[in-house]
């Protein structure tokens, strides 16, 4: 894939997705903008109902058009997709954008046999016979690694163990070569080494073919190992974006700081007690005002005033970095810093 | 009520089930105003069954005026008919269809105006008697033939009765079996003609046939009317399948039979109508239709459409029908009063007291259940167990109820009281269904009133008979209907007051053991004048009243529904049904 | 699936055993005499025996369910009725005819009865349900929802007797009910018939609506189905290779056991449209105390309910995979 075009594959532009439910409309996206470079992984980061599951079905247009009101852009190789036609999205999906879900036995149909469930994908997009299919389902079976593919093409999903499923699942996504691969915590519920392994299937699979990726977790661990940059999710925004780097070494906003306080560091002492973030996840239907993270921000005093409760901080973007917080520089370097004295003492 | 036709008929040999026996006009009731003529009429047409002369027996049957021959009839039945096989044949809804293709010894004439005469239908007339009615003769008439050309001979005649003595014959009436040998176990004596025997008390001598009976018997001409006693042919006697497809004698025969689904009788072209005094015999086909449900058929008729105008049900008009019909197709109506009496047996071996009994009558709210039935369309009044249609009717009313059906539980608390018997304990037993609820509470309410202890005890329907039948049973008052046989007074009061009949399944269900009324039975009986015996009858239906052995409920009556291109649909005052060898269609 | 048909055929028998020997003993735990039904009016004990005779009910319970079982295998000789051919259900008390030959000639009335509207029922039930489904919340859905409830309220001896005055006697536009072989003339079958299937499926409908409309609404949601619309399958593919497929499986359940119902007699549509058909049969058995014919629909029709449920076994196991049968 030549990376002269510097053109963004995927540009996702003030993206807002609000539904209406019975109690009132839930803000589950509230302008999100990013871009995708094809090749690149960009690594979405947050809490369950952060909204970053939703982004992602709805770039896809899997949301439910009678419930749902989209606004914003989302450009895929230039074509926009929001409110583009059902023809239009279902040839794209599966196709030219595929989709890796969370829970591949939910996810898989238990009705028809992984061979067929990755088959028809072939033949919908590239109009290919049933034996074509059946040997490409064969040959992506393979690819994936999954021993004896001839024979297991046949198997249904439960006679699969969970990462052989979880790699059926991928091979499905992968069977027409998309360019845009949205990963939805793949490696969740499998166990250390089948995750390692799905991880760098999934890496190779990007070197072979240049697929940009989106990969959605809340494990910044599994963030440090795929992403090229990173953007952190909190009540429907963006609060923080940048490089893996920027934001593993020198994050910015106090959510980040929570989370990778919450997290096992793989590289420090394993005796460190780890400090998950107080309090839950913010209402979508009745967000808080200001920043939506203040009621659990430890530092809301230290910009002082009320302003964290009545401001909206905005996200400020220079060369794909910034945060959305009314901290100064100085008042976070200085955090930082006491982080760091904390870690090597 | 409507489920539990077929168990109730079986039981009782009255074809109707509480609540469907209706009929549009009423009387015997003072507030039934213009309509008490009708039951003048009906009394006019049961005191009138007389026997008649051999001319009377000569065919053809008086023309119906305006009547022509031809057409196809249709019959909407709910079940298939129980037999065919004439010795089979016992129940009214069986008799009205096998008197068109079975004829027997005797049979009645019955006239426009309803009235009866007893002729001879086989025979030239209605018997000879001797012996003071221990001896019978009948000869047969020329030119009565089975449907393949050939005579009826006195040879069927006898194998018609030997064959009732058969051990796969038990449906059957079993009176002249007994007379003939002189007992009620009659299959000891006699195992019918399949051995080869024939029967000694039946002697034959060219085209007649005598009888010779154990005991007196001057109403045996009535007897052998019944299809029980028709012939049935020696050479095509086919024993048990003969019950699905009879030999025809009679004016048609059966052309298919599909057992529950369907018969079409046709003409039988070798009956002659001038050896028949009885059946004018107009349509050339009868088609019937078997499971079609009562309130269906009505309905069918009701719309009067297509084939339906060329039918008539073998069911009665149901209650909730009665008002829509007598509207919308009044001139389609046929009715009139049945042969069956309804009445309230009362337990005399649980009841001995008469003075209990006395009170019970007294306070039983005949009115208030009629009312409940259907009104006046359920019956008329009665006042003993004799119906208006046997011979020597004679109107009596040993309790008031024509003067105070509602009951009088005031005189009733009186009786009791006078007898040191207030609070007495009555069970009452009543059918389980909606309508006998209702009526069981009308009745609690009475009893109740004359001072009495009231338990109720419901019954299921199917199994009624089988347990009010019972000697042993532990009911003081119980419903039960009966009609006769033939219409004289021997076949009500010998079966239901005879303190032989006393038995587990027998028909004494009150229990009666009187011996002034058995001797009664015997007197009437043993009588050989027939206006004599009439009126002992008559007399004997006053007597067992005043025994308090029953509460008389009503003389049942029936209602109708017949298609439009039918005329002279009239109901068979013997068999309480339509006539099928009166009716004719119309052009 | 041999292993699975062995088993389940083998329980089918007990059960089938175990259902008439009781239906054998509840008979006779009522106090009646079917022997009085085929007496005179006049009955006399010599007689009476004569018929228990006859009828082969004057030996002991156990014996008499002794040779209802033998003449199933050997047939059976009665003194009153004659020779009965094996597989022999004994003679009618009413009839008396071989009841096996009744019922055989009263089955395809019920048949055509349980098939027809079945195919109507299931045709309108499920494909409303699937518009109901697809409309989830909309006006169609709401009116297809009531219209069910009201519908599935209904009773057949209150629509049934409706819908023969309007639409047979008063206004002429259908046949009067009655059946006719469907090898004899296929039309007149379905003339005859169409009043009572149409009847009968407006009843049905409503719970094969319902129940299509919330287990589609149901599986529409399940993930495998929404990993169908990422694979970029259309709508339409979606809905019925995957929602419908999944919604399925206790549709055909319960439309099994609905079968094994319908085919054992609608009673009170027979009755209300004179059909001679097993419920109609059954109705008249129990009124006239017609001991062999109740066995033997009892027999027929509860091993039509067994039949059914294997059926529907087989069937689940064939439509979700994960079902093994064994």
């Amino acid at each position: 894939m030549t990376s002269t075009d510097q053109q963004p594959f995927l540009s996702v532009k003030d993206l807002k997705v609000h539904f209406s439910t019975e109690d009132g409309v839930v803000k589950a996206v509230d302008g999100l903008s990013f871009d995708l470079m094809r090749g690149k992984t960009l690594g979405i980061v947050g809490e369950s109902g952060s909204g970053k599951s939703v982004t992602n079905l709805t770039i896809l247009g899997l949301h439910n058009p009678d419930s749902t009101a989209v606004e914003g852009s989302i450009e895929l190789d230039g074509q926009e997709l929001n409110g583009a036609p059902e023809k239009t999205l279902e040839h794209l999906r599966g196709n030219k954008m595929a989709m890796i879900f969370q829970d591949a036995l939910a996810s898989l149909s238990p009705y028809h046999t992984i061979g067929a469930q990755i088959g028809e994908v072939y033949r919908k997009h590239k109009g290919a016979s049933k034996k074509e299919a059946r040997e490409r389902a064969i040959e992506m079976l393979r690819r994936v690694g999954i021993p004896q593919p001839e024979s297991r093409v046949d198997n249904y999903p439960h006679e699969f163990s969970g990462g052989m499923r979880q790699r059926a699942m991928i091979a499905m996504a992968l069977v027409c070569d998309p360019e845009l691969l949205i990963a939805d915590e793949p490696t969740t519920a499998l166990d250390v080494t089948v995750q390692a392994q799905i991880m760098d299937l999934l890496k190779d699979l990007q070197r072979e073919f240049g697929t940009a990726i989106i990969f959605i977790t809340h494990d910044l661990g599994v963030i440090a190992d795929i992403a090229d940059e990173v953007l952190v999710m909190y009540g429907g925004r963006c609060v923080e974006r940048g490089t893996k780097k920027e934001v593993l070494r020198s994050p910015q906003h106090p959510y980040t700081w929570g989370l990778l306080a919450s997290m096992p560091s793989l590289d420090g002492p394993v005796d460190v007690p780890l400090n998950p973030i107080p309090g839950s996840p913010p209402s979508l239907l009745n967000p808080p005002s200001g920043c939506r993270f203040h009621p659990r921000c430890a530092f809301a005093e230290k910009v002082g005033g009320n302003r964290c409760a009545t401001e909206s901080p905005v996200l400020e973007i220079t060369d794909g970095r910034g945060s959305a917080c009314h901290l100064t520089d100085e008042q976070r370097t200085e955090h930082l810093a006491d982080l760091t004295a904390a870690k090597h003492h | 009520m409507s489920f539990s036709r077929r168990n109730f008929l079986i039981a009782t040999g009255v074809a109707a089930a509480a609540g469907s026996v209706l009929t549009a006009c009423s009387s015997g009731d003072s507030s039934g105003g213009s309509s008490g003529g009708k039951q003048e009429a009906a009394k006019a047409q049961t005191t009138t069954v007389k026997i008649g002369t051999a001319e009377d027996s000569k065919g053809p049957a008086p023309e119906v005026s305006g009547a022509k021959k031809g057409g196809k009839v249709y019959l909407l039945n709910d079940d298939d008919f129980s037999h065919l096989d004439p010795q089979r044949v016992y129940y009214a809804w069986n008799s009205l269809a096998v008197i068109v293709i079975n004829r027997a010894l005797t049979g009645y004439k019955i006239a426009d105006d309803g009235s009866q005469t007893l002729v001879g239908d086989l025979a030239t007339d209605t018997g000879t008697m001797k012996d003071g009615g221990k001896t019978w003769s009948f000869t047969l008439k020329d030119g009565v033939k089975w449907e393949d050309g050939s005579d009826v001979t006195v040879d069927d005649v006898r194998h018609g009765f030997e064959r009732a003595f058969a051990s796969y014959i038990t449906e059957g009436a079993m009176y002249v079996q007994s007379w003939l040998t002189g007992s009620t176990d009659y299959r000891k004596s006699y195992s019918g003609p399949y051995s080869g025997k024939h029967l000694k008390s039946i002697t034959t001598s060219g085209k007649t046939i005598t009888f010779h009976l154990s005991e007196a018997r001057p109403d045996f001409n009535y007897v052998v009317a019944m299809q029980t006693y028709a012939p049935t042919p020696v050479k095509h006697d086919t024993k048990q399948n003969y019950d699905k497809k009879p030999f025809s004698n009679g004016p048609y025969k059966v052309k298919s039979h599909d057992t529950d689904k369907s018969m079409v009788l046709v003409r039988n072209e070798h009956w002659d109508a001038s050896t028949d005094p009885i059946r004018n015999a107009y349509p050339d086909e009868f088609d019937f239709s078997f499971g079609i449900e009562q309130l269906t058929a009505i309905d069918r008729l009701l719309a009067d459409s297509g084939n339906d105008q060329y039918a008539v049900s073998w069911r009665t008009i149901p209650q909730e029908r009665v008002q829509k019909a007598q509207t919308d197709a009044k001139d389609r109506i046929f009715q009139g009063l049945s042969s069956g009496v309804s009445l309230y047996w009362i337990n005399t071996t649980r009841i001995t007291d008469k003075d209990v009994r006395e009170a019970i009558i007294k306070a039983w709210p005949t009115a208030a259940i009629r009312q409940l039935q259907g009104g006046s369309v359920r019956g008329d009044y009665a006042t003993g167990v004799m119906s208006p249609l046997v011979a020597g009717y004679k109107s009596q009313d040993v309790w008031g109820k024509l003067k105070n059906p509602a009951g009088d539980p005031a005189a009733a608390k009186k009786i009791l009281e006078k007898a040191g018997k207030t609070g007495a304990k009555v069970v009452y037993a009543y059918q389980q269904d909606p309508t006998q609820a209702k009526i069981k509470v009308v009745v609690e309410n009475a009893l109740k009133a004359a001072g009495f202890d009231v338990v109720s005890k419901g019954i299921d329907s199917t199994t009624w008979y089988d347990q009010t039948g019972k000697i042993a049973n532990p009911y003081d008052i119980y419903w039960g209907g009966w009609s006769s046989d033939w219409p004289t007074g021997y076949s009500v009061f010998q079966p239901l007051f005879d303190s032989k009949a006393i038995a587990d399944g027998g028909s004494n269900y009150s229990h009666l053991k009187d011996p002034a009324v058995d001797a009664a039975i015997k007197a009437a009986t043993a009588e050989t004048d027939n206006d004599k015996a009439n009126a002992m009858w008559a007399a004997l239906d006053k007597q067992v009243t005043e025994t308090g052995a029953f509460i008389p409920d009503v003389y049942m009556r029936r209602l109708y529904l017949h298609g439009s291109k039918l005329g002279n649909v009239k109901m068979d005052p013997n068999f309480d049904g339509c006539m099928l060898y009166k009716l004719y269609v119309k052009a | 699936m041999f292993r699975f048909l062995v088993r389940r055929i083998l329980g089918a028998v007990i059960t089938l055993f175990i259902i008439s020997a009781i239906t054998f003993m509840l008979f006779y735990a009522v106090p009646r005499d079917p022997a009085r039904m085929a007496c005179g009016k006049l009955c006399t004990p010599e007689t009476l025996q004569l018929i228990r005779h006859n009828m082969g009910i004057d030996e002991a319970l156990p014996v008499q369910y002794w040779h209802w079982i033998t003449g199933i295998f050997l047939g059976r000789e009665y003194p009153g009725f004659g020779h009965c051919n094996a597989p022999c259900l004994g003679y009618s008390f009413v009839n008396r005819e071989p009841v096996l030959s009744t019922i055989a000639d009263r089955f395809p009335t019920t048949v055509s009865l349980a098939l027809g509207s079945a195919v109507v029922f299931l045709i309108f039930g499920i494909g409303t349900g699937m518009l109901a489904a697809v409309k989830q919340g909309k006006a169609l859905d709401k009116i297809a929802s009531s219209a069910s409830l009201v519908a599935s309220s209904m009773q057949i001896y209150f629509v049934g007797p409706l819908a023969l005055y309007f639409l047979v006697y008063q206004f002429h536009i259908l046949d009067q009910p009655s059946y006719n072989s469907f090898l004899g003339d296929p039309l007149s079958w379905a003339n005859g018939l169409l009043v009572p299937w149409l009847v009968l499926a407006l009843i049905w409908t409503a719970n094969y609506t319902r129940m299509t409309r919330s287990q589609l609404v149901e599986t529409l949601t399940e993930d495998y189905v929404r990993t169908a619309r990422a694979k970029g399958m259309s709508r339409r593919n979606v809905f019925f290779r995957f929602a419908w497929r999944g919604a399925m499986a206790p549709i055909v359940t319960i439309f099994g056991i609905d079968l094994g119902t319908l085919l054992g007699g609608a009673m009170i549509t027979e009755y209300t449209f004179s059909l001679q058909g097993i419920g109609l049969l059954s109705v008249k058995s129990v009124q006239t105390n017609d001991l062999p014919m109740l066995l033997g629909i009892m027999v027929i029709t509860s091993s039509f309910v067994v039949i059914a449920n294997i059926i529907v076994d087989a069937v689940y196991g064939l439509i979700d995979p994960r079902i093994r049968l064994a």
